[in-house]
């Protein structure tokens, strides 16, 4: 019931939060002098009228305020608009978040199956030759620009013929078998998810390890080791718990990063994400696109804190009353 | 000691690493020279496909040689992809493209001539105003239902003339206030009347034609008609005419065609037409991928650009696959000045008026197209690959005035024409004009854009050996499309446009005092103009007598003034044009490349090679 009312109240306090993140993104990207129909304007073959015509369609005749108010009204009622081009952003959106959830689904999975453990033996096994050699590569991950490194890998492929250069499927891929598909998909997964988790790996095995040892080095580990508990029992019982608690929170931002975090990788590797949708509707001022993933973006990020809020509630009791 | 043990570790990842990434240097005899690229292939073309009647049907014959069924070709688009597949709402190239493919018109362009040659109609004749036009018997769209003078009419009542979609059409037969009509006189029968004799109706009629069964399916189908074979269609609904119909469409990844069981062109051997299977256009979203998709053999098609072009050549020989050229591209690039003395609805002048005499004389500009050094612009700009522009009209068009020969730069004629008007340097070189003032200037382009900011760069130096002051500020796209179309607030321009190498009508927004992309003396929109220039009015004659003229060498000699009238006046100074250069496997037969509609345009005809012939 307290859980419940918590919620109820957090959600709440998403509405003010929405409607100024709307506002302030609507009119920054109206104010910007990027025209939506620059490039038809420059088309000899385009008469007037076509120009005219599209004008209206887009609501572009009108006061920016009135823009603004059409935008909201219809975004209430659940309605994300058109793209300049005329398609619905809604079936835009849906058609590549699929592709972005895959991406995101296998970094993350890809970083916490490998990043905690590492984050643990590092700090296990402080100062160790494997610690060393864990902080050199971390250092590495980190340092490496994801772009320079995305283009490497593409430069990569291209050499040794070994992965396909970009995108997420091959051009027979439909009429492969169910197998088939899982494995082609995989085989163009592999490059993309290669960066980010390089990455990402990077920043949260040094967190993990840090974590760890604040907890190592506190009394009641101290006082389990005096007990003479097996070090094992020391580590995943006592320690790991109190240690992953930062690492929750960290999760919660990272689901509000999921569909558009990884947009200049996408970029490299022409992967048909949401990122490169949202980076060249920002491009083309598409301003019912750009709206449609700002809103995404910050309900992405709320609901996330909320889920990292929840879990840290189920596994710290001192957050409970 | 474990420390350095370390070291020397990394450093060695970071050596194969690297190492993996670097690529030799292509040695420099390999350079592509530009008398390679005017050098013109040696190509056999077949004759024009013709009309065959076999058991009542009407099919159209091609007439290169025979090919193998089966394969694939895989092209690319560059950008999103298409956003929609319905020919009549598509306002950008590569959607025109997807509609184009799926859906044939009733004429389509002869490859090497120009002309316009029959398709799904299988002839016409012209009475007076009056133009009939046959069907032909017997062919059938992809599911099967007969193409009839009703699915014509359809298309032209129904969508063109009511005005549905893309207007673009339309709006350019309205002849004097009034559009052609269109009456059916039998099943396979229509003709089109038009108010007055108007030369650039029979190619309009290349317009893919819709079948009607289909776009009228529903009820309300006017009312919805810019959102009817959006993307989101189902494939296998669609009805199309053309030689290959939509597989799949999935989105930033590619558009898949596959061959149209009912296609009405057979070959020599009467075998139903096409020989591909499938046709697959994959998504990139910029050339550097396209290129690497090449390199790495996903892709069988690629256009190329300055300096890749030597590359490719260099290595042609070892390679599998063979590179075209197709001449000049059909879009032109020009320096733009700007000639406008209007104000604005505040009262102020849109260009300063000191300014205004300057560009307002043809001294000034003359000397700014003598000073130009074009040569040099081609040779490190465009790579070589590029031919000097000196006409509106592009280099492949059927109707360029080979007159106009253009010159080399001349800076003493640029500092005599300059002379002529008054202008005079100082002691530090620079320019002023009669009234003593400094002539200095801003030169826009697109930022971004690397071509036409290296040659804004270019133009520059040119000039300031003039002793003018240029300040070259690349905006923006879309600020300097504002800029254009809305605050005409500018003073020199590097633009380029893309242009008809057929039908030079098309440039009427250009031309025309009043047309929307009048750029060097642009006026805002439906306002009549009531202080052309002399140019000005003689052009608006020229086009307006030109299209007119349904013979084609007299309808030429208009169009001839008219770019003689543009290479005088000098309000746009034309530049240089790029040649298209081509890559594409070996394994392709019946390639007829040519300058007017490029590589694949005959992708009916086009086959895949046996293993054996391909070497």
């Amino acid at each position: 019931m307290k859980l419940l009312k918590y919620i109820l109240k957090r959600i709440f306090q998403v509405i003010p939060l929405l409607v100024i993140v709307s506002v302030i993104s609507f009119f920054i990207i109206r104010l910007s002098p990027v025209d939506p129909l620059a490039e038809l304007k420059l088309n000899p073959s385009i008469s007037q009228e076509v120009l005219q015509k599209e004008t209206r369609r887009l609501g572009l005749d009108k006061p920016i305020i009135v823009q603004y108010g059409l935008w909201a009204g219809s975004f209430i009622r659940g309605d994300l608009g058109i793209t300049s081009s005329g398609e619905k952003v809604s079936v835009k959106i849906k058609e590549r978040a699929f592709n972005t959830l895959i991406l995101a689904f296998c970094v993350v999975f890809m970083t916490w199956i490998t990043g905690i453990p590492l984050g643990i033996i590092s700090a296990v096994k402080q100062n160790s030759a494997i610690d060393r050699l864990l902080m050199v590569l971390a250092s590495v991950g980190m340092a490496v620009p994801s772009f320079f490194f995305a283009i490497l890998l593409l430069i990569f492929a291209v050499k040794t013929g070994w992965f396909p250069v970009g995108g997420l499927t091959s051009h027979n891929f439909s009429d492969l078998s169910l197998w088939g598909k899982i494995t082609d998909m995989a085989h163009h997964l592999v490059l993309p998810v290669t960066v980010l988790f390089t990455i990402s790996i990077a920043g949260l095995q040094r967190q993990m390890r840090a974590n760890m040892l604040d907890v190592l080095d506190s009394d009641y580990v101290k006082f389990a080791r005096a007990k003479g508990l097996s070090e094992f029992k020391i580590i995943f019982k006592h320690a790991l718990r109190n240690a992953i608690n930062p690492l929750i929170t960290l999760l919660g931002f990272e689901f509000a990063g999921l569909l558009s975090g990884a947009a200049l990788t996408e970029y490299v590797f022409q992967y048909p994400g949401l990122g490169r949708l949202i980076l060249e509707a920002v491009m083309k001022s598409d301003i019912n696109l750009v709206m449609a993933s700002l809103m995404i973006g910050s309900i992405m990020l709320v609901i996330g804190n909320l889920i990292a809020d929840i879990l840290l509630l189920i596994t710290d009791p001192r957050i409970r009353t | 000691m474990k420390r350095i043990l370390y070291f020397i570790f990394i450093l060695l990842l970071i050596f194969i690493f690297g190492k993996s990434c670097i690529k030799a240097d292509i040695p420099e005899s390999n350079t592509f020279s530009s008398a390679n690229a005017e050098a013109e292939q040696e190509i056999d073309y077949p004759k024009s496909p013709r009309n065959i009647t076999i058991n009542n049907i009407d099919y159209l014959q091609s007439q290169a040689p025979c090919g193998n069924y089966g394969g694939e070709l895989i092209s690319s688009i560059i950008g999103e992809g298409p956003k929609t597949f319905n020919p009549f709402t598509a306002t950008d190239a590569t959607s025109s493209e997807m509609g184009s493919i799926m859906y044939d018109g009733l004429f389509t362009t002869n490859a090497v001539t120009g002309n316009i040659v029959p398709k799904l109609a299988k002839s016409y004749e012209i009475k007076g105003n009056d133009y009939i036009i046959t069907l032909r018997h017997g062919i059938k769209w992809s599911d099967g239902v007969p193409i009839t003078a009703e699915d014509v009419l359809f298309t032209w009542n129904d969508i063109v003339f009511a005005g549905l979609g893309n207007t673009s059409v339309r709006d350019m037969l309205i002849i004097n206030g009034k559009l052609p009509t269109l009456t059916k006189l039998d099943d396979y029968t229509v003709k089109f009347t038009l108010p007055t004799q108007f030369a650039p109706f029979l190619r309009q009629l290349t317009l893919p034609i819709a079948p009607k069964h289909y776009f009228t399916q529903k009820p309300d189908w006017d009312k919805n008609f810019d959102t009817f074979l959006s993307t989101t269609t189902k494939p296998e609904e669609i009805v199309s005419s053309g030689a290959f119909r939509l597989k799949e469409y999935v989105a930033a990844q590619r558009v898949v065609f596959k061959k149209n069981p009912n296609y009405y062109e057979i070959n020599l051997k009467r075998q139903r037409l096409p020989y591909l299977e499938k046709l697959v256009f994959l998504i990139v979203g910029d050339f550097n991928n396209e290129i690497l998709k090449f390199e790495g053999g996903e892709l069988d098609v690629i256009g190329l650009k300055g300096g890749t072009v030597a590359l490719y050549k260099g290595k042609e020989a070892k390679s599998d696959y063979k590179i075209y050229n197709l001449g000049p591209d059909t879009g032109t690039m020009f320096a733009a000045i700007n000639m406008n003395t209007r104000k604005n609805k505040d009262g102020k002048f849109y260009v300063d008026p000191v300014k205004q005499r300057w560009f307002n004389d043809r001294n000034f500009r003359a000397a700014i197209d003598y000073a130009t050094d074009r040569n040099n612009m081609v040779i490190n700009v465009a790579q070589g690959i590029g031919i000097p522009l000196f006409t509106a009209e592009s280099l492949n068009s059927i109707y360029l005035n080979k007159n106009l020969k253009g010159h080399s730069k001349d800076i003493n004629l640029a500092e005599s024409y300059l002379k002529k008007s008054g202008f005079y340097k100082d002691s530090n070189g620079i320019l002023h004009d009669k009234y003593g003032n400094t002539v200095e200037f801003n030169l826009y382009t697109n930022a971004g854009n690397t071509e036409r900011e290296a040659v804004c760069v270019m133009l520059k130096q040119d000039l300031e050996e003039l002793g003018m002051k240029v300040n070259f500020k690349p905006l923006e796209f879309n600020s300097l499309v504002n800029k254009l179309t809305n605050s005409y607030d500018w003073d020199l321009m590097v633009m380029g446009l893309t242009g008809s190498p057929l039908e030079p009508h098309s440039g009427k927004n250009v031309w025309y005092s009043t047309g929307s992309l009048h750029l060097f003396n642009q006026r805002p929109a439906g306002k009549p103009a009531t202080d052309k220039l002399n140019f000005e009015k003689e052009l608006d004659d020229i086009f307006d007598i030109a299209s007119l003229k349904v013979n084609f060498a007299e309808r030429k000699k208009y169009y001839d003034r008219y770019q003689e009238i543009i290479y005088n006046e000098k309000p746009l100074i034309y530049l240089y044009s790029p040649i298209r250069i081509s890559a594409i496997r070996r394994k392709f037969g019946n390639l007829f490349p040519s300058s007017l509609m490029g590589l694949t345009y005959n992708i009916e005809e086009i086959f895949v090679k046996n293993t054996e012939e391909t070497k």
